[in-house]
């Protein structure tokens, strides 16, 4: 190796440790999410940040670091790991979840001010992790990718490789049924008195 | 409903989630708030909606690592680069 590339590499190898290496928090959250084990996770965001450590000379510096390295997380994810992973049988399609599921539900089980917002700050951490792990993955992504990485549509559609209607309504029916299993959560935990009847759900 | 039955609201209902998600453009935002500002029932459930999208990141997202992974990784990029030399 000449004295210049060897100095170029130690300079990529810099600017990799200093701009990738501090998301990896996020990134190890996302992967969790998405195969909903430790042991994958980390599995999984080891071999993206070798993979993007492989692809970092290529990578055009000013651009998404982080959109691209998502790209990446999502890519390998669906190749790599989908097939290991077993959808949870229970969770069906969310087609059947009205707009402002939760909102109505809550708010006709409290009647004061605010009571709504109070339910889901109660609610467990972990029952929402696994409220969200719970749908099934072509809505879990955008939503994860939305709601906890604060992607926007236009970026998501690109990591996902998707058009952007399609993240748009996976999106907003990935957020009816995380609402629906939200409600049910809150119920299970008794949270709240619910008297309605349930007979259409 | 919860009062929400005018033409109006459903229309700035069904707009909310984009407009909590920042896609709208300005002219449309500045639509959605002043109806908000105006309307109650619209706002409490904007405000839900957003108080949701909150509680979903803060929960859902994970503050650190394993610091063995960190540690593993920067092993692995060590050892890649004395390979490739």
């Amino acid at each position: 190796m000449t004295v210049r590339a060897a100095t170029d590499e130690k300079h990529l190898r810099a600017r990799f440790e200093r701009e990738v290496l501090p998301l990896l928090p996020s990134l190890y959250g996302a992967a969790l999410r998405m195969t909903r084990n430790p042991a994958d996770a980390e599995d999984l965001v080891q071999e993206v940040v070798l993979r993007a450590f492989r692809g970092f000379a290529g990578f055009q510096e000013g651009t998404n670091l982080k959109a691209w390295l998502y790209r990446i997380l999502t890519n390998t994810f669906i190749n790599d790991y989908r097939k290991r992973q077993r959808e949870p049988a229970t969770v069906e399609g969310p087609e059947d979840v009205e707009d402002w599921y939760l909102f109505d539900r809550l708010g006709a089980a409290n009647v004061e001010r605010s009571a709504e917002e109070e339910v889901l700050d109660r609610l467990p951490d972990e029952d929402v992790k696994r409220a969200l792990e719970s749908l099934p993955e072509r809505f879990r992504l955008p939503v994860l990718l939305a709601d906890v990485e604060g992607f926007s549509y236009r970026e998501i559609a690109e990591i996902m490789e998707t058009p952007i209607g399609t993240v748009m309504s996976r999106l907003h029916r990935g957020r009816k049924a995380l609402e629906k299993v939200l409600w049910e959560t809150a119920r299970a935990r008794g949270l709240v008195d619910d008297e309605r009847d349930d007979g259409r759900m | 409903m919860g009062g929400c039955d005018e033409p109006e609201c459903r229309q700035i209902l069904r707009e909310v989630e984009r407009y909590l998600d920042g896609e709208l453009d300005p002219e449309a935002g500045v639509r959605i708030e002043r109806h908000l500002s105006e309307c109650d029932p619209c706002m409490r459930r904007a405000s839900f909606r957003r108080h949701l999208k909150v509680v979903i990141a803060e929960r859902c997202s994970e503050r650190e690592a394993p610091s063995e992974l960190a540690e593993r990784i920067r092993a692995l990029i060590d050892r890649l680069e004395t390979a490739d030399d």
